[in-house]
């Protein structure tokens, strides 16, 4: 919904649409009914839902069980213990802040770059992004002793007369977090209201009808509104561009600014950056490709934008796998015994099988994606993003636990054995992630219908024949890759 | 308010009808589509969004509050370590950073709602429900003595329905 002017060609009354996903292709969708009928489809509750729903809250109640009883018990019951004071919740944060990544990526920047393909898959990764982002902010909470106290973290006037220290990167997470969370939050929001108006419109009944008319805040598609709306996102995309590179940044401060081994590295900001984006395009794959399935969306979610997320999955992979090679390269070239010795500890050592576990899954595996026939091969697109979460949950592992249980002095090594409350807390970020994700595509669209219909060719008065309709748009070429490949 | 509300089926009829409205003198049309048009927006030749200035003063606004809370707690509180400056701001630009996009982003949203006149409480008149699905609508504000011409303008240029409002 860009506003980006174009030269006028004098010939053409009616001029191609000058959006950014005007080189999308949807031959399967005939008109702006059929957007607003397929998606809506989706809202219809099923037998799958509900057990799917079930299981989530089944996951979120063991692990605020096991919460609960770490509160009783304190934190020890975590698994903590001398060197490894950081365990299990804190590499569950950074995964989660990673996943949190895509969809921000996917609407935000690919939106500036105009890439056509994020037009039918940047709702529901928004929806992940947020509700990642929700998930990952219980963590530092969780990792805290008085997990009541966590407010303390935020800067306002109190009794104590105390102030956070603003040169700590703990505090730098505060701001960047809790600004992430709200401008992600808002930028779906702020999409989703004029398909919130479109729920308005059709619904039947009077109790969600009256909830959708608040919540589209009297949206009625006009000029003015569509003005100013397109104006406004565009300068959200734009804020929320530079967010997405410094929220990964800041987080990997919490690590480069110690002088701990494996943690004291400049390459951390664009290392941890590219490992998000590459971490949030495999759960977006996790979760596009059953729902597109699911909900029969084959034609609107094409094997295209498919190919095109893995294209961007294979290069950020490469990136991840460079800055892995290049951690080695600075520990060998750098003469500092205690870096070699910590880098040769990660892979030959007591933490190799989690190392290589992440080596395979993060720069092995992606290396398949080179092929076409997979990279358009949904099966394998949903099994290999499965290994991508859990490839990049052991590098967050790779990170924080061999640097700590591996310092400087060889009296200060140890182990760590995570406990049943660190597995079933994990489980548990599971289950209120996917709650939260599946209540959104049960009430809301889980595709933004005003975007996909920008991409759809209008009706036009003289042309009632739609191939003619679409040839005079200059909106659809029809490309034999567009349609062939799709299994 | 009175005016004629016609509903179009097709985009070129639409951008059709407003420009033969405007050649006859027809002022504040509302176009109404259920998704943003290029071909409308020049249609209809409307200015430029004021919502960049909305942004502009938040991200300005975000930034300077984003250095002021960290230098005066540092000035509150001073941390002296090893003769390292107390308020410094290399690391104090991470927080500026982050407050001019968290304030410059909600006084764009603010920015936004402002100009639209969102929320609003009742939808207005003229406004139909298949706007928002498939079809197009030109709201023309209008007394009694021109509405008989827009009702003839929108039809002639192949309005599905026309109907007087108040």
């Amino acid at each position: 919904m860009a506003t980006v002017m174009q030269p006028r060609r004098d010939d053409d009354e009616v001029r191609r649409p000058n959006i950014p996903s005007a080189g999308n292709r949807l031959p399967a969708i005939r008109d702006y009914e059929q957007v607003d009928r397929d998606v809506m489809a989706t809202l219809q509750p099923s037998l799958g839902w509900f057990l799917s729903l079930g299981t989530a809250v089944l996951c979120l109640i063991i692990g605020a069980l096991a919460w609960t009883y770490q509160i009783h018990e304190g934190l020890g019951a975590a698994g903590y213990q001398p060197p490894v004071m950081w365990g299990v919740y804190i590499v569950t944060f950074v995964f989660w802040v990673g996943i949190g990544h895509a969809g921000t990526l996917i609407s935000a920047i690919l939106y500036l770059f105009r890439a056509g393909f994020r037009t039918t898959i940047y709702r529901a990764s928004e929806a992940m992004t947020v509700f990642a982002v929700m998930t990952a902010g219980l963590f530092p909470i969780l990792h805290l002793g008085r997990p009541w106290k966590f407010f303390w973290l935020i800067p306002y006037p109190n009794w104590r007369l105390i102030w956070p220290n603003p040169k700590s990167p703990l505090v730098w997470d505060v701001f960047a977090i809790l600004t992430y969370l709200t401008v992600s939050a808002t930028f779906f929001y702020v999409g989703l209201i004029p398909d919130i108006a479109v729920l308005r419109d059709k619904e039947t009944n009077p109790i969600r009808k009256q909830i959708f008319a608040q919540m589209a805040l009297g949206w009625r598609n006009s000029d003015r509104e569509w003005r100013h709306f397109t104006r406004a996102y565009l300068f959200l995309a734009a804020f929320a561009t530079p967010l997405v590179l410094s929220v990964h940044s800041v987080v990997s401060f919490d690590f480069a600014m110690a002088l701990t081994p494996g943690w004291h590295a400049t390459i951390f900001p664009p290392y941890f950056v590219a490992g998000a984006i590459f971490s949030g395009i495999g759960m977006v794959f996790t979760i596009l490709i059953p729902l597109r399935k699911v909900f029969k969306l084959e034609h609107i979610i094409t094997i295209n934008d498919l190919d095109a997320a893995a294209k961007l999955c294979l290069f950020t992979s490469m990136v991840v796998g460079l800055a892995y090679l290049t951690e080695f390269q600075v520990a060998w070239m750098s003469g500092n015994k205690m870096e070699q010795e910590y880098f040769w500890n990660r892979v030959f050592g007591q933490w190799a099988w989690a190392a290589w576990t992440m080596l395979i899954c993060n720069m092995v595996l992606p290396l398949s994606l080179f092929s076409q026939k997979l990279r358009r091969n949904t099966k394998w697109l949903f099994v290999f993003s499965i290994f991508v979460n859990i490839g990049m949950w052991f590098e967050r592992f790779v990170i924080v636990i061999p640097s700590l249980s591996h310092e400087f002095e060889p009296w200060q090594w140890g182990g760590y054995h995570p406990t049943w409350v660190d597995y079933a807390i994990l489980l548990g970020s599971f289950g209120w992630f996917f709650m939260w994700f599946l209540l959104f595509i049960r009430q809301l669209p889980v595709m933004a219908i005003a975007e996909v219909k920008e991409i759809v060719p209008p009706k036009m008065r003289g042309l009632h024949d739609p191939a003619e309709r679409v040839h005079n748009l200059d909106t659809l070429t029809l490309d034999p890759i567009n349609t062939a490949g799709d299994d | 308010m009175q005016g004629v509300i016609g509903a179009f089926a097709e985009l070129d009829s639409t951008v059709h009808a407003i420009e033969d409205l405007r050649k006859q003198n027809f002022t504040d049309i509302t176009v109404y589509s259920p998704t943003p048009r290029h071909e409308l927006e020049e249609a209809v030749n409307a200015p430029k969004s004021p919502v960049r200035r909305f942004t502009l003063i938040g991200g300005l606004l975000g930034l300077s509050f984003g250095y002021w809370i960290p230098i005066w707690i540092s000035d509150y509180w001073p941390i002296v370590v090893g003769g390292k400056p107390v308020a410094s701001w290399v690391p104090y630009t991470i927080i500026g950073f982050e407050l001019s996009v968290l304030i410059g982003s909600l006084a764009t949203v603010f920015g936004m709602f402002a100009v639209s006149r969102l929320p609003r409480l009742t939808l207005t008149v003229g406004y139909d429900a298949r706007f928002s699905h498939g079809d197009f609508g030109v709201w023309v504000p209008t007394g009694p003595d021109r509405a008989a011409q827009a009702t003839e303008l929108l039809r002639k240029h192949g309005a599905v329905e026309v109907r007087n409002e108040r």
